[in-house]
């Protein structure tokens, strides 16, 4: 068994002479061969705003929004924007900001409350609100994505597997609202490559059509269905290029239109 | 009853994605269990917790630890490979750790093409790591191969700074 202690200390050593040989190009059978699951191919919030953080001094709080609502009707909606808040979350969190992870747990939970998820995902809420007390950032960002995860287990509890993708995508589109947000307001070309993602919006697009067809009939993702591919081909650049501030901007309005989209309560009219 | 799904591998191989399960509900208060909790085989909760043995020693250096995590059933000459979505500044690590059957793991960094990229490696019997810096943003995939040994557990999860 290795310490903690004694694992670097070997990772120095070893390091250098594991690098050595190149291993093989993957295979067209091995490429096609490759695995996409939702728990780590889907990257949190909080990657994206480390990354931010690397190349420039964000102010967090600047990227608050005003409370959404906390009661819809469909369940869809709630997964999505369960979403959106676990960003939040890890925004107030950036923010160093105890009393709005506060305000983010607690609309957490009665959203989660809403999904008759089950009492584990009360308590990891409530355990937020314990670290934001303590000033325990670190912890928070472990613990906003457990609680997310306990979601999705809930859900799948549940057999509504089909909400557990909506869970993600709400997290990524509002991740993606905020840091290009920023990024259009104060650009830098290194900031500006860090939209590139090509893959995220064709799994997540994938889940969505293997949803079972009542659920694609919900106005929502019926909408998110047709609205993601315009997301989806501005954030598939090449690995080579810049996007311009105006190619960020746009991706801020698609996916703040797309925000808009999943936090409006739909109309009588809609639901039908 | 296990109700976690599981994805069937073009190569026979069964991946499980996981959030949380049982090692937080063990350390958070967590008051009551879910009604149908999954329940980890012996298997997976030895792969996980050495997985996050090595996960551990990272957090020295200031890396925070996912909880998402896939489980996979692995054989030798047979690699596993997942797609994972990085940004262009952090680093990584990529942790892969099995249960006893297995004897010696490896885990190998490729771009979206299926290029090799070069990372820094741990491997330690049973237990392998693989660190890089991606220098654009966007898929990568990573390779997990047995070595040696008899086909066994593993668990891949990951560490970013």
């Amino acid at each position: 068994m290795f310490s903690r202690f004694i694992i670097p200390i070997l990772l120095l050593a070893s390091a250098g002479a594991v690098t050595a040989a190149s291993p093989a190009p993957l295979t067209a059978k091995e490429l096609a061969s490759v695995e996409k699951v939702d728990s780590v191919s889907i990257p949190t919030p909080a990657e994206l705003m480390a990354a931010l953080n690397k190349v420039a001094k964000p102010n967090w709080q600047s990227r608050y929004r005003p409370p959404i609502p906390t009661t819809f009707a469909s369940r869809a909606q709630i997964a999505l924007n369960l979403g959106g808040l676990i960003a939040d979350g890890f925004i107030a969190v950036e923010a160093e900001d105890a009393q709005q992870v506060k305000n983010t747990g607690k609309d957490i939970i009665a959203l989660a409350k809403c999904l008759a998820v089950s009492e584990s995902v009360i308590a990891r809420g409530n355990s937020i609100f314990d670290f934001a007390e303590r000033n325990e950032w670190n912890t928070l960002k472990e613990e906003l994505e457990a609680t997310q995860n306990e979601v999705k287990l809930s859900l799948e509890q549940q057999h509504d597997t089909g909400l557990v993708s909506l869970v993600s995508l709400g997290a990524w589109i509002r991740g993606t609202e905020i840091i290009s947000g920023w990024i259009a307001e104060n650009y830098t070309p290194a900031a500006a490559k860090l939209l590139r993602q090509p893959e995220i919006i064709a799994l997540m697009q994938a889940k969505l059509e293997a949803l079972p067809p009542k659920a694609k009939e919900d106005p929502l993702v019926a909408d998110l269905i047709a609205q993601l591919p315009e997301l989806q081909a501005q954030v598939s650049f090449p690995s080579d290029k810049t996007p311009t501030q105006t190619d960020v901007k746009a991706v801020q309005e698609t996916s703040a239109k797309l925000m808009k989209r999943i936090t409006t309560k739909l109309n009588a009219k809609e639901k039908k | 009853m296990n109700q976690v799904p599981r994805f069937l591998s073009p190569l026979g191989l069964t991946l499980r994605a996981a959030g949380c399960a049982l090692f937080c509900a063990a350390t958070l208060p967590v008051t009551a269990a879910p009604d149908a909790a999954p329940t980890p085989s012996d298997a997976e909760v030895a792969a996980r917790a050495s997985a996050l043995e090595v996960a551990g020693a990272f957090s020295n250096s200031g890396f925070k630890s996912r909880d998402g995590h896939i489980f996979a059933a692995l054989t030798p000459k047979a690699p596993q490979f997942i797609q994972v979505n990085l940004y262009s500044g952090n680093q990584y690590w990529f942790i892969a750790a099995a249960s006893s059957p297995a004897k010696r793991l490896a885990v190998t960094v490729f771009d979206e093409k299926g290029k090799f990229v070069p990372t820094e490696l741990y491997e330690n019997n049973a237990q392998a790591a693989a660190g890089f810096s991606p220098q654009s943003s966007g898929p990568y995939i990573i390779r997990i191969q047995e070595l040696e040994g008899d086909p066994a557990t593993v668990c891949l999860l990951y560490s970013y700074k």
